[in-house]
Protein backbone atom coordinates (compact mmCIF):
# COMPACT_ATOMS: atom_id res chain seq x y z
CA UNK A 1 0.00 0.00 0.00
CA UNK A 2 3.13 2.25 -0.19
CA UNK A 3 4.43 2.74 -2.95
CA UNK A 4 3.73 6.31 -4.33
CA UNK A 5 1.95 8.44 -7.17
CA UNK A 6 4.73 7.49 -9.18
CA UNK A 7 3.23 8.63 -12.50
CA UNK A 8 2.45 12.52 -11.64
CA UNK A 9 4.38 13.67 -14.35
CA UNK A 10 5.79 17.19 -13.09
CA UNK A 11 6.43 18.02 -16.62
CA UNK A 12 2.35 18.58 -17.49
CA UNK A 13 2.47 21.10 -14.67
CA UNK A 14 5.00 22.57 -16.12
CA UNK A 15 4.12 22.71 -18.90
CA UNK A 16 0.27 24.36 -17.87
CA UNK A 17 2.39 26.73 -15.91
CA UNK A 18 4.45 27.77 -18.52
CA UNK A 19 1.28 28.13 -20.79
CA UNK A 20 0.04 30.62 -18.17
CA UNK A 21 2.69 32.89 -17.88
CA UNK A 22 2.85 32.98 -21.95
CA UNK A 23 -0.39 33.27 -22.36
CA UNK A 24 -0.28 36.71 -19.93
CA UNK A 25 2.67 37.56 -21.76
CA UNK A 26 0.84 37.54 -25.39
CA UNK A 27 -1.47 39.10 -23.99
CA UNK A 28 0.22 42.23 -22.93
CA UNK A 29 1.95 42.76 -26.04
CA UNK A 30 -1.42 42.50 -27.75
CA UNK A 31 -2.65 45.03 -25.12
CA UNK A 32 0.33 47.37 -26.18
CA UNK A 33 -0.02 46.83 -29.87
CA UNK A 34 -3.64 47.58 -29.60
CA UNK A 35 -2.69 50.92 -27.82
CA UNK A 36 -0.38 51.74 -30.60
CA UNK A 37 -3.33 51.02 -33.05
CA UNK A 38 -6.45 52.89 -31.29
CA UNK A 39 -4.40 56.24 -31.35
CA UNK A 40 -4.50 55.92 -35.28
CA UNK A 41 -8.18 55.29 -35.13
CA UNK A 42 -8.79 57.71 -32.65
CA UNK A 43 -7.05 60.53 -34.48
CA UNK A 44 -9.23 59.09 -37.84
CA UNK A 45 -12.40 59.29 -35.54
CA UNK A 46 -12.12 62.55 -34.21
CA UNK A 47 -11.45 63.84 -37.94
CA UNK A 48 -14.10 62.19 -39.29
CA UNK A 49 -16.24 63.10 -36.73
CA UNK A 50 -16.10 66.93 -37.86
CA UNK A 51 -19.07 65.51 -40.56
CA UNK A 52 -21.26 66.71 -38.48
CA UNK A 53 -20.25 70.27 -38.20
CA UNK A 54 -18.75 71.03 -41.35
CA UNK A 55 -20.62 71.95 -44.40
CA UNK A 56 -21.45 69.11 -46.86
CA UNK A 57 -18.88 70.48 -49.62
CA UNK A 58 -16.28 70.52 -46.89
CA UNK A 59 -16.80 66.42 -46.34
CA UNK A 60 -14.62 65.35 -49.21
CA UNK A 61 -11.35 67.26 -47.73
CA UNK A 62 -11.89 65.24 -44.37
CA UNK A 63 -12.18 61.98 -45.97
CA UNK A 64 -8.76 62.80 -48.15
CA UNK A 65 -6.67 63.92 -44.89
CA UNK A 66 -7.44 60.77 -43.24
CA UNK A 67 -5.93 58.48 -46.15
CA UNK A 68 -2.74 58.79 -44.33
CA UNK A 69 -4.39 57.59 -41.69
CA UNK A 70 -5.59 54.82 -42.78
CA UNK A 71 -2.25 53.29 -44.08
CA UNK A 72 -0.90 54.08 -40.77
CA UNK A 73 -3.82 51.80 -39.11
CA UNK A 74 -2.91 48.92 -41.50
CA UNK A 75 0.88 49.02 -40.07
CA UNK A 76 -0.66 48.81 -37.26
CA UNK A 77 -2.26 45.57 -37.59
CA UNK A 78 0.19 44.35 -39.34
CA UNK A 79 2.38 44.42 -36.14
CA UNK A 80 -0.56 43.03 -34.10
CA UNK A 81 -0.84 40.12 -36.94
CA UNK A 82 2.89 39.57 -35.91
CA UNK A 83 2.37 39.06 -32.67
CA UNK A 84 0.01 36.66 -32.99
CA UNK A 85 0.74 34.73 -36.45
CA UNK A 86 1.52 31.92 -34.36
CA UNK A 87 -0.75 31.18 -31.82
CA UNK A 88 -4.83 29.78 -33.27
CA UNK A 89 -6.68 32.87 -34.56
CA UNK A 90 -9.51 32.24 -32.39
CA UNK A 91 -7.65 32.12 -29.27
CA UNK A 92 -6.74 35.39 -28.49
CA UNK A 93 -9.20 37.01 -30.51
CA UNK A 94 -11.11 38.09 -28.05
CA UNK A 95 -8.66 40.24 -27.30
CA UNK A 96 -9.07 43.06 -30.48
CA UNK A 97 -12.12 41.85 -32.15
CA UNK A 98 -14.07 45.34 -30.17
CA UNK A 99 -10.92 47.43 -31.88
CA UNK A 100 -11.35 45.48 -35.68
CA UNK A 101 -14.93 46.09 -34.60
CA UNK A 102 -14.16 50.00 -34.77
CA UNK A 103 -11.51 50.30 -37.16
CA UNK A 104 -14.09 48.51 -39.41
CA UNK A 105 -16.42 51.25 -39.29
CA UNK A 106 -14.53 53.37 -39.83
CA UNK A 107 -13.26 52.09 -43.00
CA UNK A 108 -16.90 51.97 -43.86
CA UNK A 109 -17.71 55.80 -42.67
CA UNK A 110 -15.32 56.46 -44.76
CA UNK A 111 -16.06 54.87 -48.01
CA UNK A 112 -19.67 55.82 -47.65
CA UNK A 113 -18.74 59.68 -47.41
CA UNK A 114 -16.50 59.16 -49.83
CA UNK A 115 -18.61 57.64 -52.69
CA UNK A 116 -21.97 59.79 -51.07
CA UNK A 117 -20.68 62.98 -51.13
CA UNK A 118 -18.35 62.25 -54.14
CA UNK A 119 -19.11 61.13 -57.75
CA UNK A 120 -23.10 60.15 -58.27
CA UNK A 121 -22.31 56.70 -57.65
CA UNK A 122 -25.17 56.71 -54.99
CA UNK A 123 -26.06 52.91 -56.09
CA UNK A 124 -24.21 51.31 -53.46
CA UNK A 125 -22.51 53.28 -50.58
CA UNK A 126 -21.76 50.66 -48.72
CA UNK A 127 -18.16 49.14 -48.77
CA UNK A 128 -18.05 44.97 -48.80
CA UNK A 129 -16.13 43.23 -46.46
CA UNK A 130 -13.21 42.72 -48.92
CA UNK A 131 -12.86 46.21 -49.67
CA UNK A 132 -12.82 46.36 -45.92
CA UNK A 133 -10.33 44.11 -45.37
CA UNK A 134 -8.34 45.05 -48.63
CA UNK A 135 -8.01 48.70 -46.59
CA UNK A 136 -6.80 47.19 -43.04
CA UNK A 137 -4.57 44.40 -45.27
CA UNK A 138 -6.11 41.72 -43.90
CA UNK A 139 -7.88 38.84 -45.03
CA UNK A 140 -11.39 38.23 -44.76
CA UNK A 141 -13.77 35.12 -43.07
CA UNK A 142 -10.85 32.45 -43.64
CA UNK A 143 -12.86 29.00 -43.60
CA UNK A 144 -9.99 26.62 -42.62
CA UNK A 145 -6.99 28.77 -42.44
CA UNK A 146 -5.26 29.63 -39.47
CA UNK A 147 -4.95 32.79 -39.66
CA UNK A 148 -6.10 36.48 -38.69
CA UNK A 149 -8.47 37.76 -40.56
CA UNK A 150 -11.71 40.19 -40.71
CA UNK A 151 -14.83 37.85 -39.49
CA UNK A 152 -17.93 38.23 -41.00
CA UNK A 153 -19.71 39.13 -37.30
CA UNK A 154 -17.23 41.57 -37.31
CA UNK A 155 -17.89 43.29 -40.46
CA UNK A 156 -21.62 43.25 -39.46
CA UNK A 157 -20.99 45.18 -36.48
CA UNK A 158 -19.33 47.30 -38.29
CA UNK A 159 -22.30 48.01 -40.68
CA UNK A 160 -24.68 48.83 -37.68
CA UNK A 161 -21.64 51.03 -36.15
CA UNK A 162 -22.04 53.05 -39.54
CA UNK A 163 -25.86 52.82 -39.27
CA UNK A 164 -25.92 54.74 -36.29
CA UNK A 165 -23.27 57.26 -37.26
CA UNK A 166 -25.40 58.24 -40.43
CA UNK A 167 -28.53 58.59 -38.14
CA UNK A 168 -27.01 61.19 -36.38
CA UNK A 169 -25.64 62.52 -39.21
CA UNK A 170 -29.01 63.17 -40.89
CA UNK A 171 -30.13 65.20 -38.33
CA UNK A 172 -26.93 67.37 -38.34
CA UNK A 173 -27.07 67.10 -42.21
CA UNK A 174 -30.26 69.27 -41.86
CA UNK A 175 -28.50 71.79 -39.45
CA UNK A 176 -26.31 72.42 -42.32
CA UNK A 177 -29.16 72.74 -44.93
CA UNK A 178 -27.73 69.59 -46.95
CA UNK A 179 -31.16 68.17 -47.30
CA UNK A 180 -29.81 65.89 -49.60
CA UNK A 181 -28.17 63.68 -47.10
CA UNK A 182 -31.07 62.90 -45.49
CA UNK A 183 -32.75 61.01 -48.59
CA UNK A 184 -29.16 59.40 -49.28
CA UNK A 185 -29.48 57.89 -45.87
CA UNK A 186 -32.90 56.95 -45.38
CA UNK A 187 -32.71 54.74 -48.83
CA UNK A 188 -29.60 53.29 -47.60
CA UNK A 189 -30.61 52.93 -44.02
CA UNK A 190 -33.56 50.92 -45.15
CA UNK A 191 -31.24 48.50 -47.66
CA UNK A 192 -28.89 47.91 -44.50
CA UNK A 193 -32.05 47.09 -42.66
CA UNK A 194 -33.38 44.55 -44.97
CA UNK A 195 -30.41 42.88 -45.89
CA UNK A 196 -30.21 42.49 -41.74
CA UNK A 197 -33.75 40.71 -42.30
CA UNK A 198 -32.03 37.73 -44.64
CA UNK A 199 -29.80 36.93 -41.54
CA UNK A 200 -30.55 34.26 -39.39
CA UNK A 201 -29.14 35.36 -35.90
CA UNK A 202 -28.58 33.89 -32.79
CA UNK A 203 -29.58 35.08 -29.90
CA UNK A 204 -25.87 37.00 -29.22
CA UNK A 205 -24.87 40.69 -29.55
CA UNK A 206 -24.74 41.33 -33.05
CA UNK A 207 -28.91 39.83 -32.91
CA UNK A 208 -29.85 42.78 -30.28
CA UNK A 209 -27.51 45.40 -31.92
CA UNK A 210 -29.49 44.45 -35.60
CA UNK A 211 -32.98 44.96 -33.46
CA UNK A 212 -31.73 48.43 -32.83
CA UNK A 213 -32.06 49.05 -36.45
CA UNK A 214 -35.32 49.75 -37.17
CA UNK A 215 -35.20 52.60 -34.68
CA UNK A 216 -32.41 54.28 -36.71
CA UNK A 217 -35.08 53.30 -39.97
CA UNK A 218 -37.91 55.42 -38.06
CA UNK A 219 -35.90 58.17 -37.05
CA UNK A 220 -33.89 59.02 -40.31
CA UNK A 221 -37.76 58.03 -42.07
CA UNK A 222 -39.13 60.78 -39.52
CA UNK A 223 -36.61 63.57 -41.04
CA UNK A 224 -37.22 62.50 -44.50
CA UNK A 225 -40.66 63.07 -43.95
CA UNK A 226 -40.79 66.86 -42.32
CA UNK A 227 -38.15 67.66 -45.24
CA UNK A 228 -40.33 66.51 -47.62
CA UNK A 229 -44.08 68.24 -46.19
CA UNK A 230 -42.40 71.07 -46.24
CA UNK A 231 -41.65 71.15 -49.61
CA UNK A 232 -37.47 71.64 -48.99
CA UNK A 233 -36.33 68.59 -51.13
CA UNK A 234 -37.19 68.47 -54.77
CA UNK A 235 -39.74 65.72 -56.50
CA UNK A 236 -39.70 63.83 -53.06
CA UNK A 237 -38.33 60.08 -53.07
CA UNK A 238 -37.72 59.36 -56.55
CA UNK A 239 -34.29 57.57 -56.56
CA UNK A 240 -33.66 58.04 -59.99
CA UNK A 241 -34.17 61.52 -60.10
CA UNK A 242 -32.63 61.51 -56.56
CA UNK A 243 -29.04 60.94 -57.94
CA UNK A 244 -28.92 63.24 -60.45
CA UNK A 245 -30.98 66.61 -59.34
CA UNK A 246 -30.11 66.10 -56.13
CA UNK A 247 -26.15 66.73 -56.96
CA UNK A 248 -27.00 70.02 -57.66
CA UNK A 249 -29.40 70.82 -54.54
CA UNK A 250 -27.22 71.18 -51.75
CA UNK A 251 -24.62 73.90 -53.32
CA UNK A 252 -27.81 75.88 -54.33
CA UNK A 253 -29.21 75.70 -51.21
CA UNK A 254 -25.82 76.64 -49.31
CA UNK A 255 -25.04 79.55 -51.45
CA UNK A 256 -28.32 80.51 -50.97
CA UNK A 257 -27.68 80.35 -46.97
CA UNK A 258 -24.08 82.28 -47.56
CA UNK A 259 -25.88 84.99 -49.07
CA UNK B 1 -36.86 26.73 -38.33
CA UNK B 2 -39.81 28.53 -38.75
CA UNK B 3 -38.53 31.97 -38.88
CA UNK B 4 -36.14 30.72 -41.16
CA UNK B 5 -38.79 29.76 -43.62
CA UNK B 6 -40.28 33.41 -43.33
CA UNK B 7 -37.67 34.85 -43.92
CA UNK B 8 -36.39 32.75 -47.18
CA UNK B 9 -39.96 33.04 -48.25
CA UNK B 10 -40.11 37.04 -47.72
CA UNK B 11 -37.14 37.04 -49.44
CA UNK B 12 -38.52 34.91 -52.34
CA UNK B 13 -41.48 37.59 -52.72
CA UNK B 14 -39.29 40.88 -52.69
CA UNK B 15 -37.40 39.71 -55.74
CA UNK B 16 -37.79 43.57 -56.62
CA UNK B 17 -36.45 44.75 -53.49
CA UNK B 18 -33.56 42.55 -54.17
CA UNK B 19 -32.38 43.71 -57.66
CA UNK B 20 -33.05 47.64 -56.31
CA UNK B 21 -31.28 46.63 -53.12
CA UNK B 22 -27.31 45.94 -54.38
CA UNK B 23 -26.24 45.08 -50.48
CA UNK B 24 -28.61 42.08 -50.41
CA UNK B 25 -26.31 39.74 -52.64
CA UNK B 26 -23.50 39.91 -49.86
CA UNK B 27 -25.87 39.66 -47.34
CA UNK B 28 -27.33 36.45 -48.36
CA UNK B 29 -23.99 35.06 -48.66
CA UNK B 30 -23.43 35.97 -44.95
CA UNK B 31 -26.32 34.17 -44.16
CA UNK B 32 -25.27 30.92 -45.64
CA UNK B 33 -21.67 31.51 -43.94
CA UNK B 34 -23.17 32.46 -40.51
CA UNK B 35 -25.91 29.35 -40.40
CA UNK B 36 -22.62 27.09 -41.24
CA UNK B 37 -20.93 28.30 -38.17
CA UNK B 38 -24.28 28.16 -36.16
CA UNK B 39 -24.81 24.76 -37.28
CA UNK B 40 -21.33 23.65 -35.95
CA UNK B 41 -21.36 25.08 -33.25
CA UNK B 42 -24.28 23.68 -31.89
CA UNK B 43 -22.96 19.92 -33.02
CA UNK B 44 -20.33 21.05 -30.90
CA UNK B 45 -22.30 21.82 -27.85
CA UNK B 46 -25.00 18.96 -28.68
CA UNK B 47 -21.57 16.15 -28.84
CA UNK B 48 -20.36 17.91 -25.57
CA UNK B 49 -23.32 17.49 -23.73
CA UNK B 50 -23.70 13.98 -24.48
CA UNK B 51 -19.80 13.44 -23.74
CA UNK B 52 -20.46 15.00 -20.17
CA UNK B 53 -23.80 13.11 -19.60
CA UNK B 54 -21.99 10.01 -20.82
CA UNK B 55 -18.45 10.24 -18.89
CA UNK B 56 -20.82 10.81 -15.57
CA UNK B 57 -22.43 7.58 -16.24
CA UNK B 58 -18.95 6.20 -16.45
CA UNK B 59 -17.89 8.09 -13.04
CA UNK B 60 -21.01 6.68 -11.60
CA UNK B 61 -20.30 2.68 -12.53
CA UNK B 62 -16.83 3.35 -11.32
CA UNK B 63 -18.00 4.64 -7.86
CA UNK B 64 -19.77 1.32 -7.27
CA UNK B 65 -16.68 -0.20 -7.46
CA UNK B 66 -15.01 -1.44 -3.94
CA UNK B 67 -11.64 -2.24 -4.26
CA UNK B 68 -8.86 -0.23 -5.28
CA UNK B 69 -5.86 -1.93 -7.42
CA UNK B 70 -8.36 -4.52 -8.75
CA UNK B 71 -9.71 -5.24 -12.06
CA UNK B 72 -13.60 -3.75 -12.13
CA UNK B 73 -16.55 -6.09 -11.80
CA UNK B 74 -17.31 -7.95 -15.00
CA UNK B 75 -21.00 -6.01 -14.83
CA UNK B 76 -19.13 -2.53 -14.35
CA UNK B 77 -16.58 -3.30 -16.40
CA UNK B 78 -19.34 -3.71 -19.33
CA UNK B 79 -20.99 -0.60 -18.78
CA UNK B 80 -18.13 1.10 -18.54
CA UNK B 81 -17.30 0.21 -22.11
CA UNK B 82 -20.11 0.26 -23.69
CA UNK B 83 -20.27 4.23 -22.41
CA UNK B 84 -16.72 4.76 -23.94
CA UNK B 85 -17.17 3.77 -27.19
CA UNK B 86 -20.47 5.50 -27.48
CA UNK B 87 -18.06 8.47 -26.63
CA UNK B 88 -15.12 7.18 -28.58
CA UNK B 89 -18.00 7.13 -31.17
CA UNK B 90 -18.93 11.25 -30.57
CA UNK B 91 -15.23 12.15 -30.48
CA UNK B 92 -15.22 10.59 -34.11
CA UNK B 93 -18.03 12.15 -35.16
CA UNK B 94 -17.53 15.85 -33.97
CA UNK B 95 -13.60 16.00 -35.05
CA UNK B 96 -14.28 17.20 -38.49
CA UNK B 97 -15.95 20.31 -36.71
CA UNK B 98 -13.36 21.10 -34.96
CA UNK B 99 -10.20 21.07 -37.56
CA UNK B 100 -7.74 23.71 -38.41
CA UNK B 101 -9.13 27.24 -37.54
CA UNK B 102 -12.28 25.84 -35.63
CA UNK B 103 -10.11 23.73 -33.46
CA UNK B 104 -10.20 27.08 -31.65
CA UNK B 105 -13.27 28.59 -32.40
CA UNK B 106 -15.10 26.30 -30.71
CA UNK B 107 -12.53 25.19 -27.73
CA UNK B 108 -14.66 26.93 -25.16
CA UNK B 109 -17.72 24.54 -26.13
CA UNK B 110 -16.12 21.45 -25.94
CA UNK B 111 -13.74 21.88 -22.97
CA UNK B 112 -16.35 20.97 -20.77
CA UNK B 113 -16.69 17.36 -21.88
CA UNK B 114 -13.04 16.48 -22.75
CA UNK B 115 -13.19 17.44 -19.05
CA UNK B 116 -15.27 15.26 -18.15
CA UNK B 117 -14.12 12.43 -20.04
CA UNK B 118 -10.53 13.06 -18.70
CA UNK B 119 -12.17 13.09 -15.54
CA UNK B 120 -13.67 9.39 -16.42
CA UNK B 121 -10.63 8.44 -18.04
CA UNK B 122 -8.23 9.04 -14.86
CA UNK B 123 -10.61 7.79 -12.49
CA UNK B 124 -10.69 4.10 -14.62
CA UNK B 125 -6.88 4.06 -14.82
CA UNK B 126 -6.44 5.11 -11.04
CA UNK B 127 -8.68 2.48 -9.84
CA UNK B 128 -6.79 -0.17 -12.17
CA UNK B 129 -3.48 1.17 -11.50
CA UNK B 130 -3.41 3.33 -8.57
CA UNK B 131 -1.60 5.75 -10.88
CA UNK B 132 -2.27 8.96 -13.02
CA UNK B 133 -3.40 8.16 -16.20
CA UNK B 134 -0.78 10.31 -18.54
CA UNK B 135 -1.51 12.55 -21.15
CA UNK B 136 -0.09 10.13 -24.05
CA UNK B 137 -3.03 8.04 -23.00
CA UNK B 138 -6.01 10.34 -22.93
CA UNK B 139 -4.83 10.67 -26.38
CA UNK B 140 -4.51 7.51 -27.46
CA UNK B 141 -8.16 6.66 -25.91
CA UNK B 142 -9.34 10.04 -28.36
CA UNK B 143 -7.44 8.36 -30.83
CA UNK B 144 -5.77 11.84 -31.55
CA UNK B 145 -8.84 12.92 -33.42
CA UNK B 146 -8.93 15.82 -31.39
CA UNK B 147 -6.23 17.84 -29.57
CA UNK B 148 -6.07 17.61 -25.82
CA UNK B 149 -3.88 19.88 -24.66
CA UNK B 150 -2.38 20.12 -21.73
CA UNK B 151 -4.70 22.35 -19.76
CA UNK B 152 -7.54 20.36 -20.39
CA UNK B 153 -6.12 17.28 -19.26
CA UNK B 154 -4.65 19.62 -15.92
CA UNK B 155 -8.09 20.64 -15.71
CA UNK B 156 -10.12 17.25 -15.98
CA UNK B 157 -6.94 16.04 -13.30
CA UNK B 158 -8.64 18.53 -10.97
CA UNK B 159 -11.83 17.19 -11.23
CA UNK B 160 -9.95 13.72 -10.29
CA UNK B 161 -9.28 14.83 -7.03
CA UNK B 162 -12.86 14.97 -6.42
CA UNK B 163 -14.17 11.75 -7.80
CA UNK B 164 -10.87 10.01 -5.17
CA UNK B 165 -12.67 12.10 -3.08
CA UNK B 166 -16.20 9.87 -2.97
CA UNK B 167 -14.86 6.86 -3.71
CA UNK B 168 -12.37 7.25 -0.58
CA UNK B 169 -15.06 8.58 1.85
CA UNK B 170 -16.84 5.41 0.63
CA UNK B 171 -14.39 3.22 1.77
CA UNK B 172 -13.93 4.65 5.03
CA UNK B 173 -17.63 3.94 5.65
CA UNK B 174 -16.98 0.30 4.52
CA UNK B 175 -13.63 -1.14 4.86
CA UNK B 176 -11.11 1.64 6.47
CA UNK B 177 -7.96 2.05 4.57
CA UNK B 178 -7.57 4.64 2.33
CA UNK B 179 -3.96 6.01 3.24
CA UNK B 180 -2.85 5.69 -0.16
CA UNK B 181 -5.73 7.05 -1.78
CA UNK B 182 -5.26 10.29 1.01
CA UNK B 183 -1.27 10.66 0.05
CA UNK B 184 -2.06 10.62 -3.61
CA UNK B 185 -4.62 13.27 -3.25
CA UNK B 186 -2.25 15.49 -1.29
CA UNK B 187 0.41 15.06 -3.66
CA UNK B 188 -1.66 16.36 -6.28
CA UNK B 189 -2.98 19.21 -4.66
CA UNK B 190 0.84 20.11 -3.75
CA UNK B 191 1.21 19.78 -7.50
CA UNK B 192 -1.79 21.97 -8.19
CA UNK B 193 -0.68 24.15 -5.48
CA UNK B 194 2.54 25.20 -7.32
CA UNK B 195 0.55 26.76 -10.05
CA UNK B 196 0.57 30.20 -10.08
CA UNK B 197 -2.49 31.66 -11.65
CA UNK B 198 -1.89 35.17 -10.51
CA UNK B 199 0.57 35.70 -13.39
CA UNK B 200 -0.28 38.82 -15.62
CA UNK B 201 -4.28 38.94 -14.12
CA UNK B 202 -4.68 35.59 -15.73
CA UNK B 203 -6.68 34.11 -19.11
CA UNK B 204 -9.03 32.29 -19.24
CA UNK B 205 -6.88 29.44 -18.13
CA UNK B 206 -5.91 30.71 -15.65
CA UNK B 207 -9.30 31.95 -14.20
CA UNK B 208 -10.21 28.44 -14.94
CA UNK B 209 -7.30 26.92 -12.66
CA UNK B 210 -7.80 29.21 -9.80
CA UNK B 211 -11.59 28.08 -9.44
CA UNK B 212 -11.22 24.79 -9.98
CA UNK B 213 -8.51 25.08 -7.15
CA UNK B 214 -10.46 25.73 -4.39
CA UNK B 215 -13.32 23.12 -5.11
CA UNK B 216 -10.02 20.44 -5.08
CA UNK B 217 -8.40 21.97 -1.27
CA UNK B 218 -11.96 21.40 -0.09
CA UNK B 219 -12.06 17.58 -1.53
CA UNK B 220 -8.82 16.73 0.13
CA UNK B 221 -9.58 18.80 3.07
CA UNK B 222 -13.08 16.77 3.59
CA UNK B 223 -11.18 13.42 3.03
CA UNK B 224 -8.25 14.11 5.85
CA UNK B 225 -11.39 15.26 8.30
CA UNK B 226 -13.31 12.35 7.41
CA UNK B 227 -9.74 10.10 8.04
CA UNK B 228 -9.66 12.22 11.34
CA UNK B 229 -12.80 11.90 12.42
CA UNK B 230 -12.59 7.66 11.62
CA UNK B 231 -9.48 7.68 13.93
CA UNK B 232 -11.42 9.63 16.74
CA UNK B 233 -14.09 7.72 16.99
CA UNK B 234 -12.20 4.49 16.26
CA UNK B 235 -14.96 2.71 14.74
CA UNK B 236 -15.11 -0.15 13.05
CA UNK B 237 -11.04 -0.12 12.34
CA UNK B 238 -10.35 -3.37 10.44
CA UNK B 239 -7.85 -4.85 12.57
CA UNK B 240 -4.59 -4.56 10.45
CA UNK B 241 -5.04 -1.00 10.68
CA UNK B 242 -4.97 -0.70 14.56
CA UNK B 243 -1.23 -0.35 15.09
CA UNK B 244 -1.06 2.62 12.63
CA UNK B 245 -3.68 4.14 14.36
CA UNK B 246 -1.78 3.88 17.95
CA UNK B 247 1.26 5.72 16.51
CA UNK B 248 -0.66 8.13 14.97
CA UNK B 249 -3.12 8.97 18.36
CA UNK B 250 0.31 9.09 20.29
CA UNK B 251 2.05 11.51 17.58
CA UNK B 252 -0.72 13.34 16.11
CA UNK B 253 -2.88 14.19 18.70
CA UNK B 254 -5.88 12.95 15.87
CA UNK B 255 -5.24 15.43 14.19
CA UNK B 256 -6.18 14.37 10.43
CA UNK B 257 -4.00 17.04 8.96
CA UNK B 258 -0.76 15.51 9.63
CA UNK B 259 -1.44 12.12 10.84
CA UNK B 260 -0.28 10.20 7.13
CA UNK B 261 3.22 11.65 6.81
CA UNK B 262 4.01 11.11 10.21
CA UNK B 263 3.24 7.33 9.61
CA UNK B 264 4.65 6.64 6.58
CA UNK B 265 8.11 8.72 6.45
Amino acid sequence: MSESFASVDPEIFAKVQEQIEKDSEIKEKIREALRNLDKEVRKINSTLSRIHIVPAEHVLKLTDSVEDGFKQVAVEIGGLVEIVKDYPYYKYNGLWTRDLQNTAFLVLLHGWLKRSYGTAESGNSLLSIDEVGAVLGVPVNLKTEDRFHLTIEEYLHAVISLVDELTRLTTNAVTQRDFLRPLMINRFVKDIHSSFQVLNLKNDSLRRRSDSLKYSVKKVEDVSYDLMLRGLVPDGTEDAKQSEDVKEVPEVILEGKKE
Amino acid sequence: MATAKIQHAAKGASNAAYINNPILAMFNYFRDELDEHHDRRERVIKASRDITALSKKMIFTLQRARNLLAPLPASLDKEYQTRHSQIQALFSSIAPDLQDLNAHRYARQISGGIQEYIEALSFHHYLLTGSLIPLASVRDNVRNLIEITPADYILGIFDLVGEIMRFGITMIATRGDVSKLLRDIRELRMQFEALDTSVGGGGLLGKEVSKKMGVMQTCVEKVETAVCGFIVRGSERPKGWVPELAIERAVGGGRGGNFDEDGET
